[in-house]
């Protein structure tokens, strides 16, 4: 996503240059390879794919998959498609993801401009969310669920998400206010600007950069999570992964490769839109701060 | 009782005590500058000033109310930072207004003042921009729009220039001078920049260690220094210390000096209870602009010594001549008139103007006071 730019460290001559790129393209073909086998088989009907020649381009183009996957696949034992579950994971990313990215832009604020006795200690325990594994939390999780009555309800998946994506969070906030210069909190102090206008009127008008970088790594993760949606969620609540799953597991008649294939993009669909849209901002915003000027 | 009080101010993070007692009362109108090397504490009392800092003990008060724990915006005071610190997402307007829309004034009120501080300040064609799209001149005068919008009792500088190149900070320095002189603000600034302290001052605090040096007008610092800190921080090229012996020749104190080739200098000095020192070696104060060669030696002074000593080196500067010499076993240099007749490797005949030396004590560094 990032330009090309004119000035290399290395100079090399045309020929080391051809090389060099007729490896990358190679690596790219083949990192690609994966995408374009689900794309292509996608559109084919069934027994072409049967037929064998998984990489042929198809003969017949059908969108039938598609719409198969989408609304009247075989998900566990109801024909929904996988519309009613990619909701289910709309309405567990949208607000875990706003709210984590708030509550981390909060304690970045916190910890870097309103210091206060052992705050690094604090950011350095936050700093071990990130590297808590998944399965450690997992039945005490479900049990903190079930106290507070969120247990298998979409709400309660999204609290798990914000709760686990804070640590992240909080480390990309608080290493860009870091830099951030004390002496407009100090100005804006002066002028008599409260906690809260400080931040809402100085601090996150120039935080767009990480802002960005939050979102897409929160959205990315808790869209792609698969182990707290298998473990948290009922049937009802399910987000699109575990459907994905299901309808690829199902065991009762013919394997529809096409129908899976459809699936499992439209699966990813919503973090590639994500990356494309946003996803130079994710460059520059991880390089904050990295590299003065 | 003055306009703004610092009372015993004691400041320490922890057990470190970084500000030791200042002392210091501004009357309505002063232009107080706190100046000294970085790590003085000139800062941080400055930001104690604000209320950006807490003061550890002793007080400080604005207009004889007791400023201790106020929060920094009802202290009615205005500040102009060092990076100026304006807010970055704000036009020029915004950023001028802020304050004022912080403290409830109607959006009219805040317009009508916005615009007669940025005709003050002549940056009303500025007013859209973003922080970002000015230069450092600009930004400069966006920063004292915003201090001067809110009409404070005090206004604090904290190093406003020093961002600045070198010729833009001596038209911005006219400019705040000019300010002051139109406003009559009260005013405490805090610069490293001996020069701007001098000429921006109605009373300067030189500052060094957490204490407060000196305390008086720039002439007082300048001609009466309390210490060798004092005497050497101020003034450029710094005033020349040289170890001299004290001797009473027919009643009247002479500083008795080693020129170059060993040989001893008679050097009468003005101030006659220095007689009291008569055979002790004290530290001879000279500033270089009191060296002069005969011709250019001060007709007003009624105590011109002479002594011939060879020339080291001759720099000359355009507006001076710097000379330089040994005396008293070190470097001392002499500014002279620019057409001074002067070559290295000359003796040469010096005119010293003895009414402006000074004398120091060398075990603690204070000035024989007359």
């Amino acid at each position: 996503m990032s330009q090309a730019t004119q000035d290399t460290a290395i100079r090399t001559g045309r020929v080391t240059r051809t090389l060099i790129y007729l490896v990358l393209l190679l690596f790219g073909l083949f990192y690609l390879l994966p995408l374009y086998v689900m794309l292509v088989n996608s559109v084919k009907p069934l027994e072409e794919i049967t037929g064998g020649g998984m990489m042929n381009l198809p003969q017949v183009f059908t969108i039938e998959p598609w719409l198969k996957a989408w609304s009247s696949a075989q998900i566990g034992v109801d024909p929904t498609g996988l519309k009613p579950y990619f909701w289910n994971s709309i309405k567990m990313v949208v607000p875990a993801v706003i709210v984590s990215t708030i509550l981390g832009a909060l304690n970045g604020y916190v910890l870097t401009k309103w210091r206060f006795k052992y705050d690094t200690i604090l950011f350095g325990l936050m700093l071990f969310a990130c590297f808590i594994p998944f399965q450690i939390v997992l039945i005490p999780m479900a049990r903190m669920l079930g106290i507070i009555g969120l247990a298998g309800t979409t709400w309660g998946l999204a609290l798990v998400h914000v709760v686990y994506g804070i640590g992240f969070t909080t480390l990309y906030f608080r290493n860009y206010y870091a830099v951030f210069p004390t002496e407009l909190i100090r100005a804006a102090q002066i002028d008599g600007a409260g906690f809260f206008q400080i931040f809402w009127r100085i601090l996150l008008p120039s935080s767009g950069p990480i802002a960005v970088v939050s979102i897409i790594w929160q959205f990315t993760n808790i869209w792609n999570d698969f182990l707290f949606g298998a473990s948290f969620a009922d049937a009802n609540s399910q987000p699109m992964t575990v459907a994905l799953n299901n309808l690829v597991q199902s065991s009762t008649g013919v394997k529809e490769y096409n129908v899976h294939f459809a699936g499992a993009i439209l699966a990813a669909m919503p973090t590639l839109l994500v990356y494309i849209v946003a996803g130079r901002y994710f460059v520059r915003g991880l390089m904050a701060g990295s590299v003065k000027g | 009782m003055g306009f703004l009080d610092i009372d015993n101010a004691t400041k320490s993070y922890g057990a470190v005590e970084v500000l030791h007692k200042v002392d210091i009362s501004v009357q309505e109108g002063e232009f107080l500058v706190l100046v000294g090397p970085s790590g003085c504490g000139k800062s941080t009392l400055l930001n104690m000033i604000a209320g950006l800092e807490e003061i550890t003990s002793g007080e400080i008060r604005i207009k004889d109310q007791v400023m201790n724990g106020v929060h920094p915006s009802n202290r009615n005071i205005a500040m102009v930072f060092q990076s100026y610190a304006l807010y970055p997402n704000m036009t020029v307007g915004q950023n001028i207004t802020f304050g004022l829309e912080m403290h409830g004034v109607p959006k009219p009120e805040r317009e009508k003042a916005m615009n007669e501080v940025a005709k003050l300040l002549q940056i009303e064609q500025l007013l859209d921009r973003k922080p970002g799209q000015l230069s450092g001149g600009q930004r400069q005068r966006v920063a004292m729009g915003r201090a001067l919008v809110r009409n404070p009792d005090v206004f604090l500088f904290d190093e406003p220039l020093s961002n600045l190149d070198a010729k833009l900070r001596v038209d911005m320095r006219t400019e705040i001078k000019k300010l002051h002189q139109n406003l009559g603000t009260t005013i405490v600034y805090v610069t490293h920049d001996q020069i701007e302290a001098m000429t921006l001052s109605s009373r300067i605090a030189v500052m060094n260690g957490g204490y407060v040096q000196q305390l008086g007008t720039p002439q007082e610092i300048y001609d009466t220094p309390a210490n060798i800190f004092v005497a050497t921080f101020m003034g450029s090229p710094a005033m020349n210390v040289v170890p001299a012996k004290v001797t009473v020749l027919n009643g009247r104190p002479h500083a008795e000096v080693a020129l170059h080739d060993g040989s001893m200098a008679q050097l009468p000095f003005s101030q006659d209870n220095l007689s009291a020192w008569d055979g002790r070696d004290i530290l001879l104060g000279i500033r270089p602009e009191t060296i002069t060669d005969m011709d250019g030696a001060d007709r007003k002074s009624s105590n011109i010594a002479q002594m011939t000593n060879r020339i080291v080196v001759t720099e000359p500067a355009g507006s001076d001549t710097f000379v330089s010499m040994i005396l008293g076993g070190q470097d001392v240099i002499a500014r002279m008139r620019s057409d001074a007749e002067v070559a290295p490797g000359q003796d040469f005949m010096f005119a010293v103007n003895m009414e402006k030396a000074v004398a120091f004590d060398p075990e603690s560094e204070m000035r024989i006071t007359p």
